[in-house]
């Protein structure tokens, strides 16, 4: 059995992980973006400054490209470390090169300003764009995958190039006659897999390792109200699904099944 | 059909054409290939006959069958998995910690109380269990959902295993258990150790303990 480990300014490790649900960033006179609240301790002399301040504006709009979430970032400046955590999920850091990758926008802890943060179309994503570091965190250990694959919605962290993310749905099991039964009836009920995201192509998709959310950070009001701006118009990003043919909604519920 | 830990919280299985498998409804994570999910009605094996059985039980707990081919991961609610392999042994586990397992072990149901009497039914009280549990027979494996990391304290005739009931996750092999309480006044006057119930598990075989006093 080892004890716990006593870190100082000097030994904290630079721009790494302390333990799974600690990373460290050092920072030289440098720039990092960060989630509101995920700064849980800092040696030197750094500044936390609002998004919106004065001095800041050409960071801002070099790298900040997603006006919804500015009230929920900050951008930390000086010297010293800084240690960040988010509720004890699991914390890991990513380096992009001159690469773009796709995240939940809850996940997203921090990342360097040599990214350039923007919102996805996809709603309630974040995508980051360049070459850099960032750092993001999940509930339980991320695993790599590569496509072709269907994930859950909920286990689903992020992706890396890949450029077709799209519902795939499951009814299978709800043809042939006791299907019919099934679905008239509601016996036996939803196997709960019968929507996943399907992803193809080259890339990598970042899975977390259960289907558990991380509760989402506010995301303020939705992209602009345009045509053809998916999950604009209203702030609330996904509207209710359509009912498919073999959902009895309710009625499943009430039964118990 | 091997699982393989992908981490502590994750295990992926290989599903090939004619070998089923059972897994917790909406533990599925990912998967690839043709793999379909079929809710199963009767939650499991031996047809009407079981699901009632299990009903009774109340160890029905919703499962799928997972068929076709390809490879599916499985996790849940953020629980460390542990994978048992089973070789002709009988797992005894609550219904509500399978992750998944293997088709072709054979499951059922057995009334706890029928191990030590008045203390088995307070037993199963204590440990979350109720009165029955679910026992899987058979070769094949098992992934275990559990509340931290998992132990394995092999039992052996002359060495019984005592663990905490809140703690305890599963066993195997020919095993008695007994509860035994120590209950006092200090238990009565609310000053007690907090360890009053001791399951004691005796004979030959595997139990396994979780790092934590909570439940699923």
């Amino acid at each position: 059995m080892n004890g716990p480990v006593i870190h100082d300014a000097t030994t904290l490790p630079v721009d790494d992980n302390v333990n799974p649900y600690a990373f460290s960033v050092e920072l030289k006179g440098s720039k990092w973006f960060l989630q509101k609240g995920k700064m849980i301790a800092y040696y030197g002399r750094i500044d936390f400054h609002g998004i919106g301040h004065g001095p800041l504006d050409r960071l801002i709009a070099g790298s900040f490209h997603s006006p919804l979430h500015a009230a929920d970032w900050v951008v930390a400046e000086g010297q010293g470390k800084m240690l960040l955590a988010d509720r004890s999920f699991d914390v890991n850091s990513y380096d992009l090169e001159d690469g773009n990758l796709t995240v939940r926008s809850g996940n997203l802890l921090a990342f360097e300003p040599s990214l350039s943060l923007k919102q996805s179309i996809v709603p309630g994503f974040l995508t980051l764009i360049g070459t850099g570091k960032f750092v993001a965190a999940s509930n339980g250990p991320v695993v790599f995958v590569e496509p072709p694959i269907r994930v859950d919605p909920q286990a689903l962290v992020g992706w890396a190039d890949c450029p077709s993310p799209c519902h795939h749905y499951d009814h299978q099991y709800l043809r042939g006659v006791m299907g019919g039964v099934r679905r008239l009836t509601g016996l036996g009920g939803a196997s709960g897999e019968e929507h996943q995201f399907e992803f193809v192509g080259a890339g990598t998709v970042l899975l977390q390792s259960t289907e558990q959310l991380m509760a989402e950070a506010p995301t303020g009001e939705g992209p602009p109200d345009e045509a053809g701006v998916p999950g604009g118009g209203g702030g609330h990003g996904n509207q209710p699904m359509p009912r498919l043919p073999g959902q009895l909604g309710d009625l499943q519920r009430r039964f118990g099944l | 059909m091997p699982f393989r830990l992908l981490n502590s919280r994750m295990v992926e299985a290989q599903v090939v054409p004619g070998q089923r498998l059972f897994s917790q409804r909406g533990a599925m994570l990912a998967y690839r290939g043709e793999v379909s999910f079929t809710p199963s009605i009767t939650g499991g094996q031996g047809g009407v006959m079981g699901m009632i059985g299990r009903r009774v039980a109340n160890e029905a707990t919703p499962l799928m069958a997972v068929e076709g081919s390809g490879t599916v991961m499985f996790g849940h609610g953020g629980h460390h998995v542990h994978v048992v392999e089973l070789s002709g042994d009988t797992l005894y586990v609550e219904a509500d910690r399978l992750l998944a397992f293997d088709g072709t072990l054979q499951q059922g149901t057995m009334f706890m109380g029928s191990q030590g009497g008045v203390m088995g039914i307070v037993r199963g009280q204590v440990t979350g269990q109720g009165l029955f549990t679910t026992t899987l027979k058979g070769h094949g494996a098992v992934a275990v959902m559990a509340h931290g990391g998992v132990i394995e304290l092999p039992i052996t005739p002359h060495r019984p295993v005592v663990v905490d009931p809140q703690a305890y996750v599963a066993h195997r092999g020919d095993v008695r258990n007994k509860l035994s309480a120590a209950l006092g006044w200090r238990e009565v006057v609310g000053r007690g150790s907090g360890e009053a119930f001791r399951l004691e598990l005796s004979g030959n075989g595997t139990v396994y303990v979780q790092a934590s006093e909570e439940k699923l």
